[in-house]
């Protein structure tokens, strides 16, 4: 009779401080009263996404090993988890077990259960493994793991050790369906020690087991562990399509007040849910162009400082301070290799753009050389300094209409402020309007009308600006009532095509790479001309990771006579930024390596001739990175447009 | 303390100046108007010594047509209280604009510290921070680099020819004109937008000043632009010819020697 009683004052100590920490969780979630992004839409897709990243791990998945390691404890844990309840009611009602559902489901359920068991125990051993002998970089040392595998380690050993008692002391008819627990039990055995004192010990470790079972549910809610609770949640309200639109700011709304996260309380309930889902398993660090260049920010001790701030109970306090650092919000390309790696859809950008939204718009605070380039969009809206009168100048002699000429034309080239006035980049709108000629596309520009989407100055936090900027251009082109748009610069591209729609401008919107792409598999372009180089693609991120855009552009280059392609160390999804992302274009970088001499180092590590790019700020960085390698002389940095262009004869 | 700060809108720096077809002043059609750079200093510093001085007010003063309230919005949302536009013509010369400036000056109650660029870069005369001081009788402090306060008086550091600097003493009330690199003038934040944007703008026409065209004492006729560039030059050779080609062509081209 002591068992029933015992388990409910355990079972009201344990669950009840379980759950009194559990609410202080989501009461301290409540406090941070941003606006959250909608999310509860398009339900069946959460649910299918849920059900592949949650039971079906892929996102874990994307690491092979430790993923592998991972599945089988989270699949034991769902599993044994059974046996758990199966426990915990069998001590409050004496006899009670699922034989009831037959037993052939019983003796499965039993054996697959005594096997996910050794699978469990297997894998915290290959865990320990990996933290302790193999340790890599981006884990970090944390105390909070080990407490955790020694949890899980110790579960499971419970489980044997009472499994293998019980069978010792009653032999019961489904014996043969645990192998597992029977070999323990084969060496318990040789202690001959009699059937109560089996019985005796069957007791005290289920009672060890209950109590581990108990106390990590108390553990668990200032735990990295925390995740198993978090990480599904957050997984249903994951962003769905690879494109994600900044958060539009309604500056006509006068109720508004703060713009951007001065304080944690200015961050959303769901970015709350994002700390309290990371497991710290350091995947966003290790892929962080900022970290690997010896930069101060790690998104991943982002998100736990910010966490932690959410603890202490420091809400009322600025996020800027001695942990999170101006140096740390600035150092972001804004590249989202960070989230595309997180296994449990952590956004690390938002909360770097709201912070940023808070110093720039609030406070006035950013680096200081950014100022002019605000400064020129406003006034000349360019980020170089030059004239909005003299945007079409590069066209002179191109005979090129502009939409003010009223022209027939099919699509609209956007050329954007590097295509207008950088003296690289116009050579790349120069082969891309050959490509066009070649092809027959008829096309137009908007000469002056055309001014900057204001990319950098949304991803640098000057919302202001961008809508400025946002509205003029998309008052131009309604009022031209244009269709379709293509541009070489994937920051316009993802600009017009993603986050004009809450501006009214609804466009369809191709990268030159897709529309390249598009012209040489009608068979509208005739590369002919052969040119023996092995070429490296390196990915933009605006276009690739924002985008999903990876193919086109490899396509391309690979229908292209004489060339051979290579592939860096980071690519696609994994792929390294320039470094001139999320407004970095525009800043100095005075801490660490250069993030654009590590990527280019990685492009020359493949002996390629090329260096091909799709970006004009990858093509500027690069470039300089090819510099500073002082390899001008044998590889050459040319946009996907200037090789196709190049391999057409007629 | 009662700050003032006397501001000019100009052309963009980036702008491709073309005449008017008369080619009695340039053509401001597209032209992209932005404060003087020398002014932002003035502003800067304006707002700088307020932040100091609880319970000042930095007014901004501006000459010239309608669109110059801009430029005045421009400094309410670096952080001004008020602004006054003293609406004069597009083609006020340096004098006409100081009678003006110094009349709308007068009319305020108390007036401490009055700051200019030490010019603007469109016509880049520098001489209305001056003859706004002779007007109002005030001590005048041109291309100010530095300068220190206290209750009666500043303490200023100016560059003077050659790139010497000396230390000049004034007494309050007092003009003092920026020079670049007295201070790096800040962005606005959005909210002091939002309340710029709001903010009543007193304006003075020319009768309320008792001013008039009559003041005008600079009469423009003919523009012309600048001869365009030409493109560089380099001198081959060894150190000897070079030098020898160099001044020759220094002699006969450029004509300086």
């Amino acid at each position: 009779m002591w068992q029933p009683i015992l388990f409910c004052l355990f079972a009201a100590g344990f669950f009840g401080f379980s759950g009194y920490r559990f609410l202080r969780l989501y009461r301290l979630a409540k406090t941070q009263t941003g606006k959250a992004p909608a999310r509860f839409n398009r339900i069946p897709e959460r649910l299918i996404q849920t059900f592949i990243n949650v039971i079906g791990q892929k996102a874990v998945l994307q690491k092979p090993g430790i993923g592998i390691l991972h599945t089988l404890i989270f699949w034991g844990f769902l599993i044994i988890t059974i046996g758990t309840m199966e426990q915990f009611v069998s001590t409050l009602i004496p006899g009670f077990n699922f034989e009831f559902l037959g037993q052939p489901t019983y003796v499965s359920l039993l054996f697959i259960q005594d096997l996910f068991t050794s699978f469990v125990l297997l894998a915290v051993l290959g865990a320990l493994y990996r933290r302790i002998v193999l340790k890599p970089k981006h884990l970090g040392q944390s105390s909070d793991a080990f407490w955790v595998l020694a949890f899980t380690g110790s579960l499971m050993v419970s489980i044997f050790l009472m499994n293998a008692s019980h069978l010792l002391a009653t032999a019961p008819w489904y014996e043969l369906a645990m192998p597992m627990s029977r070999r323990v039990a084969g060496v318990m055995g040789l202690l001959n020690l009699g059937t109560d004192a089996y019985e005796t010990m069957a007791i005290i470790f289920k009672w060890i087991h209950m109590t581990l079972v108990m106390g990590f549910a108390a553990y668990i809610p200032t735990s990295k562990h925390l995740h198993i609770v978090a990480a599904g949640p957050n997984t249903f309200l994951m962003n769905l399509d690879r494109a994600k639109p900044m958060s539009t700011i309604n500056f006509e709304d006068e109720s508004i007040t703060q713009y951007g996260a001065a304080k944690n309380t200015d961050l959303s309930w769901k970015d709350a849910l994002d700390y309290f889902s990371c497991t710290e398993c350091g995947r966003c660090q290790e892929l962080c162009p900022a970290w690997n260049t010896e930069k101060p920010l790690s998104p991943k001790k982002l998100i736990l400082d910010l966490k932690h701030q959410l603890f202490d109970k420091k809400s009322g306090e600025p996020i800027i301070g001695k942990e999170v650092t101006e140096d740390v919000i600035w150092a972001c390309t804004s590249c989202r290799a960070c989230e595309v790696a997180c296994p449990v859809f952590i956004e690390h950008t938002d909360k770097i753009f709201d912070i940023r939204r808070n110093l720039v718009m609030m406070e006035s605070k950013f680096p200081a050389e950014v100022q002019s380039v605000f400064k020129n969009m406003e006034t000349n809206g360019t980020p170089w300094a030059f004239a909005a009168a003299e945007r079409a100048n590069w066209a002179q002699g191109l005979e090129i209409k502009t939409l003010a000429e009223n022209p027939q034309y099919d699509v609209l080239l956007w050329v954007g402020c590097a295509g207008s006035y950088d003296e690289r980049n116009k050579k790349v709108m120069k082969a891309f309007v050959n490509i066009l000629n070649k092809s027959s596309v008829k096309f137009a520009i908007l000469g002056t009308e055309e001014t900057c989407t204001g990319d950098s100055a949304r991803r640098i936090g000057n919302e202001y600006l961008f809508q400025t900027l946002a509205k003029i251009n998309v008052e131009n082109l309604n009022r031209y009532n244009v269709k379709r748009i293509v541009t070489a610069c994937p920051h316009c591209f993802n600009t017009i095509k993603n986050e004009y729609k809450d501006f009214g401008g609804n466009y369809e919107v191709f990268h030159h790479s897709e529309f390249i792409s598009k012209l040489l598999s009608e068979g509208k372009l005739n590369p002919t001309k052969s040119q023996p180089a092995t070429v490296t693609y390196h990915d933009s991120c605006y276009l690739g990771r924002w985008n999903n855009v990876y193919d086109q552009p490899r396509d391309s280059i690979a229908k292209l006579p004489g060339i051979k392609m290579a592939e860096m160390k980071h690519n696609r999804d994994q792929s390294m930024c320039c470094g001139a992302g999320g407004g970095r274009m525009w800043m100095e970088e005075t801490i660490g390596r250069r993030v654009n001499v590590v990527r280019t180092e990685e492009g020359l590590e493949t002996g390629a001739q090329v260096i091909a790019s799709a970006c004009p700020f990858c093509m500027t960085m690069i470039t300089d990175g090819v510099k500073t390698k002082e390899k001008t002389d044998s590889v050459k940095v040319l946009d996907i447009a200037e090789l196709v262009s190049d391999s057409l004869t007629n | 303390m009662n700050i003032y700060v006397c501001i000019k809108q100009v052309p963009d720096t980036e702008t491709k100046i073309k005449l008017s077809p008369d080619s009695t002043g340039i053509d401001t059609t597209g032209i992209k108007w932005i404060v003087s750079p020398y002014d932002e200093f003035a502003i800067e510093e304006a707002l700088r010594l307020k932040e100091k001085n609880a319970g000042s007010l930095v007014t901004v003063i501006a000459a010239g047509p309608a669109r110059v309230v801009e430029a005045l919005r421009t400094a309410l949302a670096m952080g001004a209280d008020n602004a006054i536009h003293v609406e004069i013509a597009e083609t006020a010369d340096n004098f006409f604009t100081a009678k003006s400036l110094a009349a709308a000056l007068k009319k305020e109650a108390k007036v401490d510290i009055v700051y200019f660029g030490k010019e603007a870069i469109d016509d880049g005369a520098g001489q209305t921070a001056q003859l706004t001081a002779a007007l109002m009788d005030l001590p005048c402090v041109t291309v100010a680099l530095n300068v220190e306060y206290s209750a009666d008086k500043i303490k200023a550091k100016r560059e003077v020819e050659g790139g010497a600097f000396e230390m000049i003493e004034a007494t309050l009330p007092v003009v003092i004109a920026a020079q670049k690199g007295m201070n790096e003038p800040r962005y606005a934040s959005l909210p002091n937008i939002m309340k710029a944007k709001k903010k009543e703008v007193k304006a003075y026409k020319e009768s309320d000043l008792g001013v008039s065209s009559a003041d005008q004492k600079i009469k423009l006729k003919n523009f012309q632009l600048p001869p365009p560039k030409q493109p560089g030059k380099k001198v081959e050779g060894d150190a000897a010819t070079a030098a020898k080609a160099l001044v020759q062509l220094l002699h006969t081209e450029a004509k300086v020697i």
